[in-house]
């Protein structure tokens, strides 16, 4: 650890320079801004702008959606990762190949395979052949509210990988003497799961959590490409409020959204971890 | 010796990580399977959909008519749109992965080897701003784009992510697990800070960099929001992960060629970098 030397600027000014002047100045600007009235005069009207925005149906819409899809992506992912990655681990070495295929789609742009996940999910493609083989009727998988099936099953696809990365780094980690011992002492793999795995994988768990949760607010790519601006109301995300309000050049409704959604994501878990990292990485 | 790992278990373990695996890797094959296709069955073949006969099921394609490389040729020789688009992705990626690689190690240089008044804070900020979802840093970065008259030019797509905050949080934690004697050893040797940086910690920083790289490549090239916004009135200086889908909607006879090149210099820089995506990853304290 380096202490009081002068070359510290050198190697902290550029980067820190741009967090402020890209990051952290305008998130405090933005807090002003979304509290004037967005006229010429420019006045500051406190939470006018908060309370008309909370009214607003489309927000309410936007905001749902968005929070329910990253529900029912975040547990998904965590979920899917661990088991992965518990069964990767029982393969030792063998699993390399299965790792590096797993984490292939988190580099794939979702452009570019769009097309296959339509033709699967058309009204005749391969999806509703099984299901009408199974003797239920065909779902309108891409016209109707049945669309968020596609964007969940797309999004997973794409990230779990990456989490599996990060927890089978964890499960590696763990030393292999604890399993021994307890199969010694006459544990089963159940006990040896919940009573070894879970305590020595919890703080990577709570990040996978963490980083799947966030990165699935940004579920948008796919439902803008499928969808356009004004997609289905049951795929309507808080990033179509906002482009859209953005194209109508209403940037007082865009900031205050921002701050209202950055409002619930902190309470929800920010502080709390926030505070934690800091304490535990202090060298 | 191991009872734990019965047979039949790891029997099943492989047999369901090769379904996985299969249906991973599925749409990827596909696309370039059907990229060797000749025009007409593929046009044919995507004018089948939305056909809502309840007796109507689309046939399933498996080998083409006849080998072509027909798609490739249209879109390469034929049409500069996609190759426009194409180069003008090429051109964001580089931009930002090269200052991305000025800026980022620095950074986590100064946070986790240097001893600082306000470091915890700084360091704080970094995390807020990377769990903080894009739709929040977005709208505030919109206004200060305008007020720097940086709107609609390609600077307002690349500046901001060059100092990703998630990067430098990934850079960090694996610098902070680097050991202290790996350092003081190079002071030894009469070493300062930068002769340390550049040729001790860069050096052990192979994996994650390898890492970082594959990462943000990937974000860079699949990014979709930002663009939307930052140049929402310069539709000819938009990336491909943008307009593509517009292509192939438009010329559907050349989507899959097209898609198949566009994942292309995905797929080289993953061959290249699959190691260092898990070993850096390993490395790094992510707690």
């Amino acid at each position: 650890m380096f202490h009081r030397k002068k070359s510290l600027w050198l190697f902290l000014l550029p980067g820190l320079i741009g967090l402020m002047i890209f990051y952290v100045i305008p998130f405090f600007g933005g807090i002003y801004f979304s509290m004037t009235d967005g006229t010429i005069n420019n006045q500051l009207v406190g939470i006018v702008n908060y309370k008309e925005l909370w009214q607003n149906e489309v927000f309410q819409l936007g905001l749902k959606n968005t929070l329910e899809l990253s529900l029912l992506c975040a547990p998904t992912i965590f979920v899917l990762s661990f088991v992965l990655s518990a069964m990767l681990r029982s393969l030792k070495d063998k699993s390399l190949s299965f790792r590096n295929i797993l984490v292939l789609p988190y580099l794939m742009p979702t452009s570019a395979l769009l097309l296959i996940w339509l033709l699967l999910f058309d009204y005749g493609g391969v999806i509703n052949r099984i299901v009408s083989s199974m003797g239920l009727k065909r779902v309108l998988w891409l016209e109707s509210a049945a669309l968020r099936v596609p964007i969940v099953l797309m999004y997973v696809w794409k990230n779990v990988g990456f989490s599996v990365v990060i927890f089978s780094a964890a499960l590696q980690a763990i030393p292999e003497a604890y399993y021994e011992f307890a199969s010694l002492e006459g544990a089963n793999p159940l006990q040896k799961e919940l009573k070894i795995t879970l305590p020595q994988i919890l703080p990577t768990a709570f990040l996978v959590f963490v980083l799947a949760w966030v990165n699935a607010f940004k579920i948008f790519k796919e439902i803008y490409f499928i969808g356009g601006a004004y997609p289905h109301d049951a795929v309507y995300t808080l990033q179509h409020f906002m482009n859209n309000k953005f194209a109508a050049l209403d940037y007082q409704d865009v900031t205050a959204a921002a701050y209202s959604f950055a409002v619930i994501v902190l309470v929800l878990f920010g502080v709390l971890y926030m505070s934690r990292a800091v304490r535990t990485n202090d060298v | 010796m191991k009872k734990y790992h019965l047979r039949p278990g790891r029997l099943l373990c492989y047999l369901l990580l090769i379904a996985v695996c299969a249906f991973v890797l599925l749409p990827i094959v596909m696309t370039f399977a059907y990229s060797f296709f000749p025009q007409s069955e593929i046009k044919s073949y995507l004018g089948m959909r939305s056909n809502y006969k309840e007796d109507a099921f689309m046939p399933f394609l498996l080998s083409p008519a006849r080998f072509s490389l027909r798609q490739y040729y249209t879109i390469l020789i034929e049409t500069p749109k996609y190759l426009n688009l194409f180069v003008n992705s090429v051109k964001y990626t580089a931009a930002i992965l090269l200052g991305q690689l000025l800026i980022i190690p620095m950074t986590a240089y100064a946070l986790s080897r240097f001893r600082f008044h306000g470091r915890d804070l700084l360091f704080f900020c970094v995390l807020t701003l990377m769990l903080l979802p894009f739709q929040v840093t977005m709208a505030p970065s919109v206004i200060t784009m305008r007020t720097l008259h940086l709107m609609d030019t390609v600077w307002a797509v690349i500046l901001p992510m060059i100092f990703s905050p998630f990067y430098i949080f990934l850079l960090r934690q694996f610098m902070i697990g680097l050991p202290n004697e790996l350092l003081e050893a190079g002071m030894i040797d009469g070493a300062g800070t930068v002769r340390c940086f550049i040729h001790v910690v860069i050096p052990v920083c192979r994996p994650i960099l390898g890492a970082f790289i594959a990462l943000s490549f990937a974000d860079c090239w699949n990014m979709v929001e930002q663009p939307l916004i930052y140049l929402s009135r310069r539709q000819s200086a938009m990336p491909l992960s943008v307009l593509f889908n517009q292509i192939s909607t438009e010329n559907s006879e050349i989507a899959f060629a097209g898609a198949a090149l566009y994942i292309l210099p995905a797929l080289l820089i993953y061959s290249y970098f699959q190691e260092d995506i898990l070993l850096g990853i390993q490395l790094s304290e992510l707690k």
